[in-house]
């Protein structure tokens, strides 16, 4: 029986390519906008984000960050599809320039070229922080360009980073971390409707039902009888 | 326009902004940041929400139980902006943990929120404004598929 993870990331596998002290579990508040660290009674598993801020502590810099190349999770996608990668620290602005002009087409392009008016599909993918972006990224281009259909798909990436002991270059620690990971497909041609994960353009009334009561219920949505300047305390979802 | 953070109400900004100095551009009036709840959602009995207060096992147990013991099929499990991840998370663990027999399917969405501003200085120079902004959300539907 598979025995349950009960933190909030998955587990993360360290190998020690030289001796570094291991250093007891604590319950220690990750100060990031990520998951709090949650103690684990299994010895050999280490929060993620703990491991982090103790490779931090104990001196060790992260050298670098890759990530595993996994197969494209959408069977039978063409490969000149447009592959926009969000990393944590993308700007929307950018990603979304770019990916517009490309999925709108090129109108002022050579007319030698004879290429495609716009390309037809794009996926956005992302993992671990950028997973919010990546759908934020997705719904701007579902409001801009008009009836498209989506295909999501969610799964765990493998990440290897590498951490380097800034003192001395001796120890080194390889930390693979299983992070989840989104890819969302939009395309303006129809996809397979009974592949789990799709989404037709814009039929989202089936989820909530109150969708004109809105303005009227807000007041009922406070829980306790607003008072004369302050309403209830925000509660956030 | 600058917003200021999120007070519990009946507490005064720290700095009154007439003491601030020229070189900082500041609305003259502080606004008090308050978080409107998002609309009033159904919940049928499988329906999950996710958020980033509860404790994650609680939320992971919460799931496992209505998935096995209440009997119901397929549990549906929404999270709105930071909780998106825990969603996943939580999702992604399900599925894991019932050896492949669950699956997933994956649904997005834009929830508008509305923040409501009151001015904190007692004259009442600003007026009492709304911001609507949108956030995202995902809604992660885990079942058992039928058998074929």
């Amino acid at each position: 029986m598979l025995c349950l993870n009960h933190t909030d990331t998955p587990p993360v596998s360290i190998s020690e390519a030289a001796c570094v002290p291991y250093v007891s579990m604590e319950g220690t508040e990750h100060t990031s906008q990520s998951s709090t660290a949650e103690t684990d009674s299994a010895p050999r598993m280490t929060p993620q984000v703990s491991t982090s801020i103790k490779l931090g502590q104990e001196g060790f810099k992260k050298v670098c960050r890759s990530e595993e190349d996994s197969p494209s999770p959408f069977p039978g996608l063409p490969s000149g599809v447009l592959e926009m990668r969000v990393k944590e620290g993308s700007k929307i602005r950018n990603l979304m320039g770019f990916a517009m002009a490309r999925m709108q087409g090129d109108k002022g392009a050579s007319g030698t070229e004879g290429s495609a008016r716009g390309l037809r599909q794009v996926v956005f993918s992302g993992s671990g922080r950028a997973v919010t972006k990546t759908i934020t990224c997705a719904e701007i281009m579902k409001r801009k360009v008009g009836s498209l259909h989506q295909l999501t798909k969610l799964r765990y990436k493998t990440v290897k980073e590498v951490w380097e002991n800034s003192e001395g270059g001796a120890s080194e620690m390889t930390v693979h971390r299983s992070v989840p990971s989104i890819s969302i497909l939009l395309s303006k041609d129809p996809l397979d409707p009974t592949e789990p994960g799709y989404q037709p353009p814009e039929a989202l009334s089936a989820l909530w039902e109150e969708r004109e009561g809105f303005n009227s219920s807000q007041s009922a949505a406070c829980k306790r009888p607003p008072g004369p300047f302050r309403c209830c305390p925000p509660l956030l979802y | 326009m600058m917003m200021s953070e999120p007070r519990s109400p009946g507490v005064p900004p720290a700095v009154h902004p007439d003491t601030l100095s020229s070189t900082v551009e500041m609305d003259p009036v502080e606004y008090t940041l308050r978080k409107r709840l998002p609309r009033k959602l159904p919940k049928r009995r499988n329906d999950v929400y996710v958020n980033m207060k509860t404790d994650f096992r609680a939320q992971l147990a919460r799931c496992q139980k209505l998935l096995e013991g209440g009997g119901h099929r397929e549990i549906c499990v929404h999270g709105l902006g930071l909780a998106i991840n825990r969603a996943i998370n939580i999702a992604l663990q399900l599925q894991a943990s019932s050896q492949g027999a669950l699956q997933l399917a994956t649904n997005t969405s834009t929830v508008e929120l509305v923040d409501d501003l009151e001015p904190e200085d007692p004259d009442e120079t600003g007026e009492p404004m709304t911001r609507t902004r949108n956030n995202s959300a995902i809604h992660i539907k885990v079942f058992y598929p039928d058998p074929q």
